[in-house]
Parts: C-alpha cells; structure tokens; sequence
C-alpha cells in the first residue's frame, strides 16, 4: 500500500508543470524516504532528477517499494481538475496497476477522485558521479529564467560563461549578438534577491536554449536556481522545492566539432 | 532481397529488440548506409507525375534528386551520414540474381503487354519492377557525394557486410539500410527508414542485434542460422518452414547439422545441394575491407562544383541546389550538443517486470499492428 498526502497541492501541480515539458512519461519510484523521479528526455541530451521526500508530506505510507509509471500529459490533465487549495493524497496499492489521485476541497464539502492506468515503461538508471564544481552559481531563479527566455530569441546556444567578475550570458545568431552580465551582489538583505558565485576557476560552456527553456519551467517551485559548471561535464540546474526536496536537470553541452 | 519475414517474427518474439524513434534524435551520430539500397528506393520512389525525372538527354536524375535532398535532410538532422556501396556480388548470390533477372523479364513482358492495352496504371507498376540501379547510377552519386563533401566507401562486396564491419568496429553509430540481413552480418544496430522522405512521417525503427539474441536465446552463429533457415539471398531454405517453426528448431537443436539430424527430411525435404554452410560462412566472414584503413571526413561542399553538375544539362534548378549547399554549410558551422550518456554510465535498465505478461496480452493485438508494419518492405 502507497499513500501520500499535501494539503496543497499547488507544489505538486507546480512539479508536473516542471517536468511534463522535458518527459512525456515517467517512473515515480517510490519508497520509504520519498518519491524519486529520473529520467532522460527522448534525445538523451537532459536528465530530470525529482526527489520529494518523504517526511515533507503530511501522510506518508509506503510498506514496499513501488514503480509507477505514468503520462504526464494524462497525470497534468487530472491535477487541472484540481484548485491550487485542495487537498491532494496519491494512491497505490503494491502491485497496481492503476493510482488514485483523490482531491479534497478546503472546506471538505467537496471529494473527487480519479484514476489513472499505470503504464510499464522501460527504466534507465543513470549513474551521477559526485562532481566538485568549478564554479557554482545562485541566482534569483526567474532572472535565469527571463535570460534564457530573452537570449533564445537570437540564437539556438547559450554560452554561459562564470569568472570572478561575474557571471555572462550570450548567444549570437543571424540578426546579431546578444550578452547579459550578472555581477555578484554585495548586499545580502534579501537572500532571494542576491547572485553568489562560488569559484574555483573560471568556465565556459555553451548549452541550447530550448532545454534551458524548458529548465526554466520550474521557476514558479523556487525563488533561487543554483547552476553548476564544470569543463567538459553537464550543468546541473538545481530548484530547491521548499520544505520538501529538489528539482535538478542535467544538460549535456554542446562541444566544438572537431575535425570530423 | 534480406532476410524472409525477419521483421515479422522479430516483432513477435522480440519486440523490446525495435525501437521507433525521430529522425533528430540520432544528432551527431555517423551512419553507415546502405547506397544501392537507397538509390533504388530513390530511382523508384522519387518522381514527378509518375515518370522518373530525367535530364535533356533522358537519363534518369531521380538518385541524384534523391542522393542530394535526402542527404541535406540528414545533415540538417545533425547525422553524419556515409554512403557505402556494393561491389562485386558473391558468387553465391547469382541464384538469387538469376531469379530477379527472371522476374524483371517477366516485368518487361507484362509491361510490354499492359502498352498494348494503354493501361496506365499497369505500365506504372510494371515499369517501376523493372528499375534497377545501374554502374552509371552509382558513379553519379559517388561523384554527387564527393562534390558534396560527404564520404563514401566502396565496398569489396556486399554494402551490408561492410556497413556490419564498421558498426562494430565502432567507425559509425549504425547501418542504415532496409535490409534486414545487415543484422546478419552482425551490424550491432539497424536504422530503418532513415532515407525515407519526410512526407511520408515514418518513424526511424531502430533494431539492436545485442537484444534480438537476448530475447532469442541465441547466439550470433545461431541468429545467422535461423536467418538461412527463413531465407537468405544466399540459398535456398526448406520448403513448409515458416518463421515460428524455424526458430523452435533452432532453439532446440542449435545448429542447422542438428536440424537436419532431427526433422523429418520427407515432409520438409532440404533444397538439394543445400549450400547453407557455405551461405553461413558468408555471413560469418564476409569479404569486407578493414574498417581501420578507412578514414571518414566530411569536407566542406564544392558550391560551384555541385552546380555545374546538376545544373545545366541535368536540369536542376540552380536557385534550389545552390539554397541546398547553403544549408550544408549551415550545419557545417556551429558546435555539437552531446548526449547524456557520454557523461553518465547506465547502472541498470530495467525493462519493467511486468513487461512480459503485459506482452501476452497484449500480443494479439500487436499481431495486427505487424500487418502494418510489414509494408515498409521492398516489393522485391
């Protein structure tokens, strides 16, 4: 038996908006510390990496492990049947094949609940190494995303590229060139506001935008991103999703072609 | 042409081995493809009203259509493509050969006879079985693919053997052909449709061999016998062994010697002379060149030079093939993205555990899918 329970259920919209971009399906492995999601959109060129945990639910019960796979298209259609305020508690029995998303109004007058067919998908585990970044950068999360959304209109990559300086952000296409600096604020009044960079040594890489758009999706979970860089390995674009867990994407770089 | 019903019975005990995916998810990948295979596809498929486009001179330009748009297509996708070309046939496929020159008389005589009665749509037909690529077609795409910028590899002998070759030498990511027998040669991956105009929406099929003989039960010396036993281009197979029995029988005796100890040679009598030992060491050690002494580049387009070839006498409009060298210049320009996979290892896939009673139920239906499935063969 698998139950899960958030009085909002807000956050959880919020994950699916997130996610339903990048994957059209995906395995929620669930467990007793917490529902786990990873996976790689279809091109293998990102990975979604979704941990809610356990005790940041009001209820939860897992006596055995279980996978569900779903259509995140058919799982958003269901949460947008759902007010922001409702109640939501997810449930499977071991060895189901369908989950029940039940929806309680604010003021209890209203249940309803809805059903959804699980699907078998095929699973690939990737294994992440730890990596000590170069440089680590946190941001206000939708000045990430209006950058992303801004540069895309002039070029297909992101060049990103950290010194002690501050952080840039260009891109060049047909109608010209395009550059954003972000320097590190000095005042930390308002610790959502400030840009911090964490360097060891300085990066650049360059990145397509349309996944950094889709990245971007998860700003409304956080108020700050954290991106991580290091020469020739994948960003990790990490929200933090208070009080319960962490979005993080990893996105393969583009690298220079070299002699064939 | 391939191996008899190999899709068929691959799509009914070993589904999980074929994948459908989009052609821009194979970016950056080099492929291996099969020429002959897709100049017929072009010399049959692309055409204007119903009759080949040709030059002033009326010979036939539809390959060299064919060869240049199809081949931006996959630039533009971020494939590398390289063109591998047959040589010489084996002896041993002159049977076969002799049985397509028979029929292709035959499609001489029936068109002959469908002119007199003026049907159209007969002539249509029959003049379409009588295509063949010819010596002048492949050196025009060779010359075509040069001024291109795009490589090519003349193989000793069969296209598919040479791409197996240098799929699993690890050269290019996979064969692209709509041959089956590409597996049997032991091409590790097979992309099918790859060349396929994109009006059509066919999904790319991508086939590994590694998951054909783990859904099996075989190994590659017994994969390439169940495919002599279905029928090969090779030799003859045995006459009331269809797909299903042929695998139950290789998976019980393991070899086509054990086969032929234990089935009863009255009722399923073996083709006289059967050379299957023979077909097998063809598949087994074909006559290819060593893909080390190969080198892959891919050049800069000779602008001018494609011009002047296809334009002019050959009749292609110069606005669009010089708009089509832009585009290979575009995609020449710029950096890669790479996968996630390059970085990451796989800990572990896990085709889901309920997978395989899923598959039963579901199997009747999925039959009815194959149906549909199977048209994408070559009416040959």
């Amino acid at each position: 038996m698998f139950e899960a329970r958030l009085v909002s259920c807000a956050v959880f919209k919020k994950v699916l908006e997130a996610i339903k971009e990048l994957l059209n399906e995906a395995s929620f492995d669930c467990s007793e510390s917490g529902i786990q999601l990873q996976a790689m959109d279809i091109s293998h060129v990102s990975l979604v990496s979704l941990m809610l945990k356990s005790n940041g639910f009001d209820k939860y019960r897992c006596d055995r492990n279980i996978t569900m796979g779903m259509n995140l298209a058919s799982m958003s259609k269901i949460f947008k049947c759902a007010n922001n305020d409702d109640t939501v508690t997810i449930k499977a029995q071991d060895d189901a094949d369908i989950v029940t998303f039940m929806f309680e109004s604010k003021k209890q007058e209203k249940i309803s609940d809805y059903e959804m067919k699980l699907m078998n998908l095929d699973q690939e585990h990737l294994g992440i190494p730890e990596t000590d970044f170069s440089c680590v950068i946190k941001m206000p999360s939708a000045e990430f995303a209006r950058i992303c959304r801004d540069l895309s209109q002039f070029g297909e990559s992101l060049v990103i590229s950290c010194t002690k300086e501050g952080v840039r952000f260009s891109t060049n296409g047909d109608i010209g060139n395009a550059n954003i600096k972000i320097a590190q604020t000095s005042n930390f009044d308002k610790e959502e506001e400030s840009v911090t960079i964490d360097l060891q040594e300085p990066v650049t890489l360059t990145f397509a935008c349309q996944y950094l758009n889709h990245f971007t999706k998860a700003t409304p979970l956080s108020p700050q991103v954290q991106l991580s860089m290091s020469d020739n390995v994948p960003l990790v674009v990490e929200y933090v999703i208070p009080d319960l867990g962490h979005i993080r994407y990893y996105l393969a770089p583009k690298i220079e072609e070299d002699e064939n | 042409m391939g191996i008899l019903n190999l899709t068929k019975l691959l799509q009914d005990v070993a589904p999980i081995a074929i994948k459908e995916s989009e052609i821009k998810n194979y970016f950056g990948r080099k492929v291996a493809v099969d020429a002959s295979m897709c100049l017929y596809q072009f010399l049959i498929a692309v055409r204007s009203e119903g009759a080949q486009l040709t030059s002033v001179d009326g010979e036939t330009t539809s390959h060299l259509m064919g060869i240049f748009y199809r081949t931006i297509r996959l630039l533009e996708n971020g494939i590398k493509p390289v063109y591998v070309f047959d040589g010489k046939p084996p002896a041993m496929k002159s049977g076969e050969l002799g049985k397509r020159a028979e029929k292709r008389a035959e499609a001489q005589k029936a068109l002959d006879k469908a002119a007199e009665a003026g049907d159209n749509a007969e002539i249509d037909k029959f003049t379409r079985r009588l295509v063949r690529v010819t010596k002048q077609h492949n050196e025009e795409a060779k010359k075509l693919l040069s001024l291109m910028g795009i490589p090519y590899v003349d193989a000793p002998c069969e296209a598919e053997a040479q791409c197996a070759v240098m799929v699993k030498s690890g050269k290019v990511f996979a064969t692209a052909t709509e041959d089956m027998d590409a597996l049997t040669f032991g091409s590790s991956v097979l992309l099918r449709h790859m060349t396929f105009s994109e009006a059509r929406k066919m999904p790319i099929q991508e086939i590994h061999l590694d998951k054909i003989l783990e859904s099996l039960k075989l190994n590659q010396n017994q994969f390439i016998d169940l495919c002599i036993l279905l029928g090969c281009d090779y030799t003859d197979s045995i006459k009331g062994i269809g797909p299903k029995k042929a695998i139950t029988l290789i998976n019980e005796h393991k070899s086509l010697e054990e086969v032929l100890k234990h089935i009863d040679t009255t009722k399923y009598p073996p083709p006289d002379n059967w050379s299957y030992k023979e077909a097998r060491q063809l598949f087994m050690e074909p006559e290819v060149q060593d893909p080390e002494t190969i080198e892959l580049k891919w050049t800069e387009p000779d602008e001018e030079g494609v011009v002047k070839f296809l334009c002019g006498d050959k009749q292609f409009s110069e606005e669009r093939v010089r708009n089509g060298i832009k585009k290979i210049i575009k995609t020449r320009s710029g950096s890669t993205q790479s996968r996630l996979d390059g970085f990451f290892k796989v800990l572990s896939s896990t085709p889901a555990k309920r997978k395989i009673d899923d598959d039963k139920k579901n199997s009747s239906n999925k039959r009815g899918k194959m149906g549909g499935g199977g048209r994408g063969r070559k009416p040959k």
